[in-house]
């Protein structure tokens, strides 16, 4: 089917042959319960000024030269409406966001497809073959030879797995961000390292609070600080309660200490308290790396009364494949997994089948010491307690492994020159 | 009112000032490359202080290309090669980045040439220094913090104040040097007018516009804070056509004074003695080490970013050869190609050093047109397009390079015919 690139620029005539002026553009209509849009009029350079014509003006669209099919007197105006994207200048050569592929492309060319008489946006090109094509006089294209029909091709992407970027200019999103919300937060982090700053900003702000949390724990302090910086306090406490304490404290320590102060006071009293408790111990110590949301049962309490605890109330706990049992006093007095409380007699106090050893660290211990501790024993989390033994939050392996081993992230540097 | 409280908005101010700055400053530290230092040594050197009138004008000149290039950044939030992409269309794209492209290259073999003319002063011959440079440089990109790397050049660049002190210790007579910066001279001569393309080529270099603006999308500076960005600019540059002046200054009150003329790096160096004695060399040596290693990384860089962004290749020195073979192949090919050509043998380096900078004097309205066009399209820079008296003076600016380059080619194909004679070719 036609490309875009092919037909703008053609002559159109009207319906005694007068050339009426030549395609400029195409303007699409974007509906939410349409997965791709449809051309709905034309912009034609007649002469020096520009007018607006309804595609069904032109009896067909894929000419060499298109007719109309009244005299240019009867042709009618057509007012773009508040849904209608202008295909050359507002996709042509710009960036979008690739769903399926997780990644910003460039539009090098557009394919139309005509269904029931109308024509509709099928595929975006981004193949360098849609690059050539823009490139060279349409007769160089015989080199390259045609793709073979109805094999799937890299580089064409379905409009329904594409997303627009807003750029600076106020389009509207097809859906809007509801595919991207989607992803996975990791793809999600991914793309939005690779956006400008100001796109990166509106694509932020058409997620809501958990999805930017969740995004926001995938990627650096810094580079989630910089991400904050033009959004409005009350979302940023928001997705700061969304986010795993630990996560939300790194984040505050990288923001200047009005802002967060600030952000701090609009947060739910509770996330709050947890989130300055740990604000007070150094980034890389057990107090600074740890999550105060873990779960923990009195010794007593008898192995079907801990699962039946643990469905009710451990939906906030960061993980739940151990759990610890705290004496009265909050002493941490023993450990158990998931597997040991599945698998033992529900009768069963947890005291019976916990390990009274556990393995812990105290509130100052440093990141090394702690990695050191999780891989020499293969744990998944290491609790970390206060000098009277209490249990004050556990590190996670990931978190606690992170900061010495360099990620994928930890190498994503902004995005320019680094 | 009490004092502190006076105190806090100034606080507010001078923070957020000191947020911003950065890009306009480190551009205008990158101008003063090889092929800018050794222009301005041996425009010292050949012509003495005449060519000192037109730094003024050169510093308006650079102030206001280089702050219209930091608008266009901060209003769009895109990279030059994205907004000429997105605005012209594909084949335009395609003639103006070849262009940049060719121009970067010639600043690359610009810069080994700047590596092998300094290893030279230490007696390391070029076909031991500049592969190691080359590979250095790849490496130092590719596995090194770029950062990291930034803050060291920049404050190894603290050696252009050598000039500066030099300048002084030369003892110019001063009176002469302030009537030579208000007293136009422009002989109608092949070398005046080839030394004064190269000049302004090597101070608004159109590589250093592609940087300036990526850097600022990169830092992600707010339209808000524009004004304290637009002062980053304008040190910038003032920093950069100063340190400009001080070469020739120093250079003219040394090599000039003395009827000497730069044949080789070693020659150049005879501008620092004032203040280095005997050391000079290994200053001057140092000093263009430096500042060639560290744009001989960023050059092929931001060419490879420049290519990438404009026709929508995977980009970025965090991904791998296989996500973004474009990128690294454009990184790499620069690099090698860059110092390959420095290993051909080559007549002189100080020729190779300048030839660059003339390009880059040629290449520059064509880019000034580009970023003209851009800022004054009002759907994409909305309020901060152009005023009515900077678009005058920009294509004031453009129109006298381009009459510069009209009188180049036709004083260049002059003396190629008076150099012609018939006898020299068999009948």
């Amino acid at each position: 089917m036609p490309y875009i690139s092919q037909l703008l620029g053609r002559p159109i005539v009207d319906v005694d042959g007068v050339k009426f002026g030549t395609l400029r553009d195409i303007f699409a209509a974007t509906r939410a319960d349409r997965t791709h849009p449809e051309a709905v009029a034309l912009l034609v350079r007649c002469g020096s000024g520009e007018r607006i014509i309804p595609v069904s003006e032109a009896a067909v669209l894929v000419a060499q030269t298109i007719p109309l099919t009244k005299s240019a007197a009867e042709v009618s105006e057509y007012r773009p409406g508040e849904q209608d994207i202008r295909l050359e200048r507002d996709v042509l050569d710009k960036q979008i966001i690739d769903i399926d592929g997780v990644r910003v492309v460039r539009v090098n060319d557009l394919e139309l497809t005509r269904i029931h008489g109308g024509y509709y946006i099928a595929n975006v090109d981004v193949s360098s073959r849609g690059l050539m094509r823009r490139l060279l006089p349409s007769g160089w294209m015989r080199l390259f030879p045609e793709p073979i029909h109805g094999k799937p091709q890299s580089g064409i992407i379905s409009w329904e797995n594409v997303e627009l970027l807003a750029g600076g200019q106020p389009m509207r999103l097809k859906v809007p961000g509801k595919r991207i919300a989607d992803l996975h937060p990791a793809d999600l982090a991914e793309i939005i390292s690779d956006l400008s700053k100001p796109e990166s900003d509106h694509l932020l702000q058409t997620l809501d609070a958990s999805t930017v949390a969740d995004t926001l724990e995938e990627v650096e302090p810094d580079f989630q600080a910089s991400l904050l910086e033009n959004m409005t306090d009350d979302k940023v406490a928001d997705v700061l309660e969304e986010m795993a304490p630990d996560e939300a404290a790194d984040l505050l320590g990288e923001l200047p200490a009005e802002r967060s102060q600030e952000l701090l006071k609009l947060m739910h009293r509770e996330e709050a308290d947890g989130v300055r408790r740990l604000l007070t111990f150094p980034e890389d110590s057990a107090g600074g790396l740890m999550n105060t949301e873990f779960f923990s049962v009195p010794p007593g309490l008898t192995a079907g009364e801990t699962i039946a605890r643990l469905r009710r109330t451990a939906h906030e706990a960061e993980t739940i494949y151990y759990i610890y049992a705290t004496g009265p006093d909050g002493k941490l007095a023993g450990v158990f997994s998931l597997r040991e409380l599945v698998l033992s007699d529900p009768q069963q106090p947890v005291s019976a089948f916990m390990h009274k050893r556990v393995v812990s660290v105290l509130l100052d211990a440093r990141q090394d010491a702690i990695a050191q501790a999780v891989s020499k024993y293969n744990l998944l989390a290491l609790p970390v307690v206060d000098e009277q033994g209490r249990i004050q939050g556990i590190v996670t392996a990931d978190d606690a492994l992170d900061k010495i081993i360099p990620t994928a992230w930890k190498r994503k540097l902004p995005r320019l020159y680094h | 009112m009490r004092l502190w409280m006076r105190w806090k908005p100034i606080r507010v101010r001078l923070m957020l000032l000191l947020a911003v700055v950065g890009p306009g400053i480190i551009t205008a530290n990158v101008d003063n490359d090889a092929g800018g230092i050794t222009t301005y040594s041996v425009a010292g050197a050949s012509f003495g202080n005449t060519l000192l009138w037109m730094l003024p004008l050169v510093a308006v000149a650079l102030i206001i290309v280089q702050e219209m290039s930091a608008r266009l950044g901060v209003a769009t939030g895109k990279g030059l090669a994205d907004l000429i992409r997105e605005s012209m269309g594909v084949r335009a794209t395609a003639v103006i980045i070849g262009i940049v492209v060719v121009a970067n290259l010639a600043n690359t073999v610009s810069e080994f040439a700047g590596v092998a003319a300094s290893m030279e002063i230490f007696g390391v011959s070029k076909y031991i220094a500049v592969p190691l440079a080359g590979i250095a440089v790849w490496l130092l990109i590719v596995k090194a913090n770029y950062k990291v790397v930034e803050r060291v050049f920049l404050i190894a660049s603290a050696i252009y104040l050598a000039y500066i002190a030099s300048g002084f210790m030369a003892q110019p007579d001063w009176g002469t040097v302030a009537k030579d910066f208000v007293t136009p001279r422009f002989p109608l001569q092949l070398g005046y007018v080839t030394i004064f393309v190269t000049a302004i080529g090597t101070t608004i270099a159109p590589w250093m516009q592609f940087y300036q603006q990526a850097s600022i999308v990169d830092k992600g500076i707010k339209p808000s804070d524009y004004a304290y960005e637009r002062i980053d600019v304008v040190v910038g540059s003032v920093f950069a056509v100063v340190v400009a002046g001080f070469i020739i200054i120093a250079c003219s009150s040394t090599i000039h004074a003395a009827g000497k003329e730069i044949q080789s790096a070693k020659d150049a160096a005879l501008a620092l003695e004032p203040l280095a004695g005997k050391y000079a060399s290994v200053l001057f040596a140092l000093g263009l080490l430096n500042a060639s290693v560290f744009s001989a990384a960023i050059l092929p860089l931001s060419t490879a970013y420049v290519v990438c962004e404009a026709f929508g290749w995977e980009s970025g020195v965090d991904r791998s050869f296989s996500q973004a073979p474009i990128f690294f192949g454009t990184y790499t090919a620069l690099i090698v190609l860059g110092a390959g050509i420095i290993l051909l043998p080559i007549p002189s380096l100080v020729q190779a050093m300048m030839a660059s900078q003339t390009l880059n004097g040629v290449v520059l309205p064509i880019i000034l047109i580009v970023m003209l066009r851009l800022i004054n399209d009002r759907r994409l820079m909305g309020d901060f397009v152009n005023g009515r008296i900077l678009n005058i003076i920009s294509w004031f600016v453009v129109i006298v390079l381009i009459v510069l380059t009209i009188l180049l080619i036709v004083l260049g194909g002059l003396e190629a015919l008076r150099n012609w004679s018939p006898g020299v070719f068999p009948a």
